[in-house]
């Protein structure tokens, strides 16, 4: 793909979901495509360490839900105005991936997952069982309902959370140094990579913008618990979005992102007793994408795009280009 | 005389209860090309490790341009100019060949775009410039050997350890490694090599190192070693009877 035309396309859908909210005026469409654009971002979020960095995540989630307590406790209990609490909650989020990182980015394959996934069960219980969250019964923001402030606030901040991550990890050499841990991490070390601290770098450039869209989540839907921000879902869908979509990409996780929730929209506006079923399906989905799309869909749609080689000769000055003059025979096979 | 450039001095490598490298000192020079050779677990690759820093020495030291380098992390040695391949070659599979050559020239060249061209450079050194869209999972062995010496010359080492790059190639593939490692050294490069065939190691090292089982047995010219009796005994020895 043509990196013009894409960017012609993206703009094209940008000025798209910019204008949109002044032709549907209908708050259930509005609110359907706020969230919608809240999982591309979480989803894009959460391929920065499953994807890029090779490590599954399944306790994202529980960074959304830091993200969101944080600005609930710091509005509610602190008076903290939302601009302010805001920051803190990718702030949070933040230090909530260093702290869980130290042990367990130590940890490779399924050992990551299981760790992952056992502490963000750990966090969802403390949430139950402390205070200052409400406990189960959970807590209850200021309510602001203005559905277009919402709408724009979460499109503009998926969309510079897009940009930052698409030039760290498409266009910086951070991206690149990421799929080599993923690839090889002894391997790497070779190389001059330090790989404790890119894996950190990456999982807590994963956690913040979690944190801050956990944040504004909270903000949006007023009420919170942690069976609806610290539960399962969060990181299930996210994983499933990912693997569907296609794992160390940008758009592959944000064409599954739009894909799953359609389907998890429509799924539960027709059939909303079966939602059994629905994991089910999210389920088998992941089973299916792995089996018979292994770089998910956009990475079966799309090529890698080629960096042209260069024409003219390297210039004779540079140490090895002083042996490309020596022609080298060519190889046998 | 100058400092040589690297010292391994009374090096001990111990896994468990199993001695890989036993005692071993020995230095190499500036621009020299010394050759490594030892029967099968003599210990040359765990020498490799202790160097290259994936190993610390259980005892002893090694010392490189002066400084004592025992126990620095590989990607700290990669950074004061040791480059190394692996015997077992480590490819990033699901990366093209330039990617991988990439990622390497970001030690020297921290801009992407300054990285790739060095990439380019290198790439058309070592003979894979017209390999490198290729996912490094689809290169031949012969490409894989090629693409971990690349990734080392990509971090513009002063130093390079190479660890059986030409074992098991066919014999023209081999003469293109070896007359590329004849350039490397023209270009002042110091390099340190393990290489099984002794055609290939008699005629490119200036000096060879001897182990046998994580012991050093000799040292010296290829001619010397070649008539040295230890070496004869325990070692070539081994391939006449
Ligand atoms: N990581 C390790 N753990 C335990 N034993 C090892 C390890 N690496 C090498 N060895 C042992 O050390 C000895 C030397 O191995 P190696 O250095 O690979 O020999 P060479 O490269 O000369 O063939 C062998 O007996 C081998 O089994
Ligand atoms: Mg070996």
């Amino acid at each position: 793909m043509k990196t013009s035309r894409g960017a012609a396309i993206l703009a094209i859908i940008t000025a798209a979901l910019l204008i949109l909210p002044l032709v549907v005026h209908d708050t259930f469409v509005l609110r359907v495509l706020t969230e919608g654009i809240m999982w591309i971002g979480l989803a894009i979020a959460f391929d920065v360490i499953a994807g890029y960095t090779g490590y599954l995540n399944f306790g994202h989630g529980a960074f959304f839900g830091i993200g969101a307590y944080t600005i609930g406790i710091l509005m509610m209990q602190a008076h903290l105005p939302f601009w302010v609490a805001l920051p803190l909650g990718g702030l949070a989020a933040a230090l909530t991936a260093l702290i869980a990182g130290i042990p367990t980015l130590r940890l490779k394959g399924a050992y990551f997952a299981i760790a992952t996934w056992a502490l963000s069960r750990a966090i969802q219980q403390l949430a139950l069982n402390v205070e200052f969250t409400g406990g189960p019964d959970g807590m209850r923001l200021e309510a602001f309902l203005n559905p277009l402030f919402f709408y724009y606030l979460m499109l503009i901040t998926v969309g510079v959370i897009f940009l930052i991550l698409w030039y760290l990890l498409e266009r910086a050499p951070f991206g690149l140094k990421l799929k080599a841990i993923r690839e090889d991490e002894e391997g790497a070390k070779a190389l001059g990579l330090n790989p404790t601290m890119l894996k950190m770098q990456s999982f807590i450039l994963s956690a913040i913008p979690t944190g801050i869209l956990g944040g504004i989540y909270a903000y949006w839907i007023t009420f919170i618990d942690p069976s609806s921000t610290l539960g399962d879902l969060v990181s299930d869908q996210a994983v499933v979005m990912v693997v569907f979509g296609g794992m160390g990409t940008l758009f592959g996780p944000a064409l599954g992102a739009i894909l799953i929730f359609a389907f998890k929209t429509i799924f539960w506006a027709y059939l909303s007793d079966f939602q059994l079923l629905y994991l089910i399906i999210l389920g088998a989905l992941i089973a299916i994408s792995v089996i018979f799309i292994p770089n998910g869909l956009w990475g079966t749609l799309v090529k890698r795009k080629a960096v042209a080689r260069p024409q003219q000769k390297p210039e004779p000055a540079s140490e090895p280009a002083a042996l490309s003059a020596v022609a080298v025979p060519e190889e046998g096979n | 005389m100058t400092e040589p450039i690297l010292k391994v001095n009374s090096v001990t490598k111990c896994f468990g209860g199993l001695t890989a490298v036993d005692d071993v000192s020995f230095s190499v020079e500036k621009g020299e090309i010394v050759g490594l050779i030892g029967p099968n677990g003599a210990g040359k690759t765990t020498l490799f490790n202790v160097i290259s820093g994936y190993y610390a020495p259980t005892k002893g030291s090694v010392v490189f341009q002066g400084n004592d380098i025992s126990g620095k992390p590989p990607y700290h040695l990669a950074g004061v100019g040791i480059g190394r391949t692996f015997q077992v070659v480590k490819p990033f599979a699901g990366l093209s060949v330039l990617e991988n050559v990439t990622i390497a020239s970001f030690l020297k060249h921290p801009k992407k775009a300054d990285a790739e061209r060095h990439a380019w450079q290198v790439l058309e050194t070592t003979g894979l410039a017209d390999r490198a869209h290729l996912s490094a999972a689809g290169l031949t062995l012969a490409g894989r050997k090629r693409l971990e010496i690349s990734k080392a010359l990509a971090l513009d080492p002063s130093f390079l350890l190479l660890d059986e790059v030409v074992a098991g190639l066919n014999p023209t593939e081999a003469d293109r490694t070896v007359e590329l490692i004849m350039k490397l050294k023209a270009q002042g490069l110091t390099i340190l090599i393990v290489e099984h065939i002794m055609r290939v190691i008699m005629n490119i090292s200036d000096r060879l190192v001897v182990l046998n089982f994580g012991k050093k047995i000799a040292e010296g010219t290829p001619a010397e070693v070649s008539s040295d009796p230890h070496v004869v005994q325990a070692y070539f020895g081994e391939e006449a009877a």
